[in-house]
């Protein structure tokens, strides 16, 4: 009970600190468990600076003490002797479509582009998410803990994000990462101009994309002036109401009436919602970065980024993170200059680097596909570790989402999300053994513990 | 013929070319389950593998590498891939994998639109797969076509083999192909058959033009006689339980027919039908989504499964048309999920080898064609890499178009 109020708490404080909308609030919390140490294993805190053996003291949901081996165990609780295994923190995924799309893919629940607008940022992804997803398992048997679910990338602007804990619930809410910010999904180049050029709409060019955002951006600045307008003079007229002595008469000022869509776009410009952008190409990139400065805001990730390679200097100046595949490219023409080193060489230009997946398979295995990366980037001759490769899909991807201070690495006092692998984590022959959400052990491999999702009963269940 | 021919090729390329005689010294050589090696010297003469022994003597103007113990496997096999077919695939206008709106189906070629200039060529050879097979996919009919079998080089021949196989695909969304249901699509595959059963009856008369028309054209009819015959095997692109039970009965009225299953997320529920019959199946491993109610049993440690049944298997990526880029982590994929190593080896070389009848291929041994790979480590491993790649006995260049892109950006940006 004690610690249902902590958390509580805890996510109050961050609602009040960042501004977050509070409606649709997250209902997830953790369950109890007993303090554990992890004993014995080797330890990638996923910062990038080696692994080390050692164990790992977990308490009420938290990592309580990362220590060497050396250093003496507390007496008294129960011990996991994980000698021949790795702990890394949990994995997390920023782009992925779970729940919005997910299995089996149907047309009467694939929820995941508002195709009939160019700009629908009044949608939410998570009043898509079908909990029930028997995608979700799978991507928690690879050792993801959080993910972010987002819109697709039909619209010049596609709607809110949600972040998400992975865990079984009746209820989106039940799984929603507690005070994580929202995002808005953006999306640049081929898809916005396809999907409204073929229905002879605008935007049916890329100069034609660009308009759009700009329309959309100075709207947004204007219901903001409207809304701080209002503010102005409702603490004017709460000052006279105050010092009033009922001999005058003033009416109290009505609030504009909300816009959904304009809400999330203020959202942006007062940086509370973070920018998550679908980009290719470098030179839109950087065309994407000057519309930012127009307007004033920062773009938080470039998603698919197949060309940030090409400007990773500039990306690095402008503090943006690039959410990456390994391998992916030649699938559309925008792709055509992917290349496997892309990752590697945005690291090493300084920049943000993440690997994502935006795949109900490939979120099954990021550690393969950073190791890929990491791989392609040594051929190169950059000079880069496992180590490092491992923030690609922790760390970084913990900061893109605003979750940093919570989750992402092994440090004490942050969510005991955890994974223990079964050999070297970046090893294809590695699988993720146990997965810790909060401390609570959500996947065993060895004893079977897993979610079964409601789809699944009776028909899937002894799969995973 | 042509040693000026390859010293020029030579000189251009900065890289052999030419099926020149070889001899690898020290190359490891795989042997056993877990991939322990066997150091040998391995000769190469005029394209194929003339000796395999320890300390091999050779005359004066063969080429000798000494490998110093770097792992050697044959070139991989991809079994189902598109390359050569759309250099971007999302582009519908540079796609010829598939037809629709004619009268052509089952004698579609697609060996005929193959591009041997593609950039995805090199791309396959750098994960080191050296041959693969082209798959039509279905334009409006459940029978999509021939494939074919390429050697992933841009120089030289490549289609190798331009009748492969034929497709037929089944799954849940192929439906509309046939009527709408799978009884009416089971319906019309084997109408197709009994067609060209009867055409190769009254062949003469048709072409004598004293028969009525076949409700399939000629083409179509030509194609199936070879499948009916078991001249080339039959690849069915089917998922569900009922629907492999269902099509390994029709199949029965045919005895000759080498039946091939593609995908097959549910085989492993009716393994004991396949042994029974010997129907090998070609795995997608990692494509383990219960995406349609066709796929509920979809698994990722299916390989597995289809081994301790003793069935066949070979790997395919589906490549580039799909999410699953590397063979041989697909191979590793299925390692992890209980799969023996040797056998996921052998997924990608001998086994693919059998199942399409590559004679030479999938093997290192005296007499195989030269079609070799050596490994930077573990190539089942991801972030291994084949260092060399011989194809015929000739080193193929390994550069891309995106090798140099990751050149100029690395120097344009200064980095280290």
């Amino acid at each position: 009970m004690r610690k249902i109020t902590v958390i509580a708490l805890v996510v109050l404080a961050l609602l009040i600190q960042s501004g977050v909308n509070a409606d649709y609030p997250s209902t997830y919390v953790a369950a109890d468990h007993d303090p554990f140490v992890i004993d014995q294993v080797m330890i990638d805190r996923g910062l990038g600076q080696g692994a080390f053996r050692g164990w790992v003291k977990v308490e009420n949901g938290l990592i309580a003490a990362v220590e060497r081996e050396d250093v003496p165990r507390p007496k008294g609780i129960r011990q996991i002797n994980a000698e021949d295994q790795w702990l890394t923190p949990g994995i997390i995924d920023v782009h992925s479509h779970l729940g919005d799309y997910p299995s089996p893919s149907y047309r009467a629940h694939s929820d995941g582009n508002e195709a009939t607008s160019p700009v629908t940022a009044e949608v939410w992804a998570e009043h898509s998410v079908w909990p029930q997803d028997p995608q979700f398992p799978l991507a928690l048997a690879g050792g993801v803990t959080t993910l972010q679910i987002l819109p697709g990338s039909a619209n010049l602007f596609g709607g809110r994000s949600v972040v998400l804990k992975n865990v079984w619930a009746r209820t989106v809410q039940g799984m929603k990462f507690p005070g994580a910010p929202y995002g808005l999904k953006m999306a640049c180049g081929e898809n916005p101009k396809r999907v409204y050029g073929s229905k002879s709409r605008s935007p049916s060019t890329r100069m034609g994309n660009f308009a759009g955002y700009r329309k959309a951006w100075i709207d947004a600045q204007e219901y903001q002036k409207k809304w701080r307008a209002y503010e102005k003079s409702l603490s004017d007229y709460e000052v006279w109401e105050a010092a009033s002595d009922g001999q005058d008469y003033k009416t109290r000022p009505s609030p504009p009436k909300r816009d959904l869509k304009m809400e999330t776009l203020v959202g942006v410009l007062d940086g509370e919602i973070l920018v998550h952008n679908h980009c290719y190409r470098a030179d839109e990139m950087a065309q994407i970065i000057d519309l930012s400065r127009e307007f004033g805001y920062q773009v938080t990730a470039f998603h698919h980024a197949v060309e940030a390679y090409k400007i990773g200097d500039l990306l690095a100046a402008n503090k943006t993170c690039s959410a990456m595949w390994a391998d992916w490219w030649q699938f559309k023409l925008e792709s055509f200059d992917g290349i496997k080193e892309n990752v590697a060489m945005v690291e090493a230009a300084g920049a943000c680097a993440i690997v994502h997946s935006d795949s109900a398979t490939g979120i099954q295995r990021l550690n393969q596909e950073a190791a890929k990366a990491l791989a392609a980037g040594q051929r190169l001759g950059l000079a880069m570790s496992p180590s490092t490769a491992l923030t690609w899909i922790t760390r970084n991807a913990a900061q893109a989402l605003g979750v940093l201070s919570r989750t992402g690495t092994i440090e004490v006092g942050k969510m005991a999300d955890l994974v223990l692998w079964s050999a070297q984590p970046l090893s294809v022959y590695a699988r993720a053994d146990s997965v810790f959400i909060d401390g609570v052990l959500q996947w065993d491999r060895k004893t079977g513990v897993g979610p079964v999702t409601d789809f699944e009963l009776g028909q899937r269940e002894e799969i995973f | 013929m042509g040693h000026r021919i390859c010293l020029i090729v030579m000189m251009l390329m900065s890289v052999g070319v030419c099926a020149q005689d070889q001899l690898l010294k020290n190359a490891t050589l795989v042997s056993g389950a877990k991939g322990q090696g066997v150091i040998r010297d391995v000769h190469i003469v005029a394209g194929r593998i003339a000796a395999i022994g320890e300390d091999l003597k050779v005359d004066r103007g063969t080429d000798v590498l000494d490998l110093a113990g770097a792992l050697v496997t044959p070139g991989f096999i991809d079994s189902a891939t598109t390359i050569g077919l759309a250099e971007v695939s999302g582009l519908g206008i540079s796609q010829d994998a598939e037809v629709s709106d004619v009268n052509l189906a089952a004698g579609f070629q697609v060996a005929l639109a193959l591009n041997d200039a593609s950039l995805l060529i090199p791309v396959a050879s750098n994960d080191g797969i050296t041959r693969g097979v082209i798959v039509p996919q279905p334009g409006d009919s459940n029978f999509a076509g021939q494939s074919a079998l390429v050697r992933f080089q841009r120089e030289g021949t490549f289609a190798v083999t331009g009748a492969l196989a034929q497709h037929v695909y089944l799954r849940e969304r192929d439906r509309r192909y046939g009527g709408g249901s799978r009884a009416s699509v089971l319906a019309s595959v084997l109408h197709a058959l009994e067609e060209s059963a009867r055409f190769d009856q009254r062949r003469e008369d048709y072409d004598r033009r004293k028969v009525r028309a076949f409700d399939l054209p000629a083409a179509d009819l030509i194609a199936l006689s070879a499948v009916r015959q078991g001249k080339v095997p039959l690849v069915a692109h089917v998922d569900r339980a009922a629907d492999i039970e269902q099509l390994i009965q029709a199949m029965a009225a045919y005895p000759k027919i080498r039946l091939v299953l593609a995908g097959a997320a549910e085989a492993w529920k009716v393994a004991d039908k396949l042994a029974e019959r010997d129907i090998p199946v070609l795995i997608n491993v990692m494509d383990n989504l219960p995406g349609s109610f066709d796929r509920l049993g979809a698994r990722l440690d299916q390989a597995a499964l289809l081994d301790a049944a003793g069935i066949r298997f070979a790997f395919m990526s589906e490549s580039p048309f799909t999410e699953f880029r590397s063979l041989s982590q697909a191979a590793g994929v299925a390692v992890a999920y209980g799969l023996p190593w040797d056998k996921a080896l052998a997924a990608i070389t001998r086994w693919p080898a059998e199942i399409w009848g590559l004679e030479g291929l999938g093997a290192i041994a005296v007499g195989s064609i030269a079609d070799l790979v050596v490994w930077s480590g573990d190539p089942l491993e991801v972030v291994s890499t084949p260092t060399a790649v011989m194809i015929d006995g000739a080193w193929i260049s390994l550069s891309t178009r995106q090798g140099l892109l990751a050149e100029r950006y690395r120097d344009l940006l200064k980095l280290k």
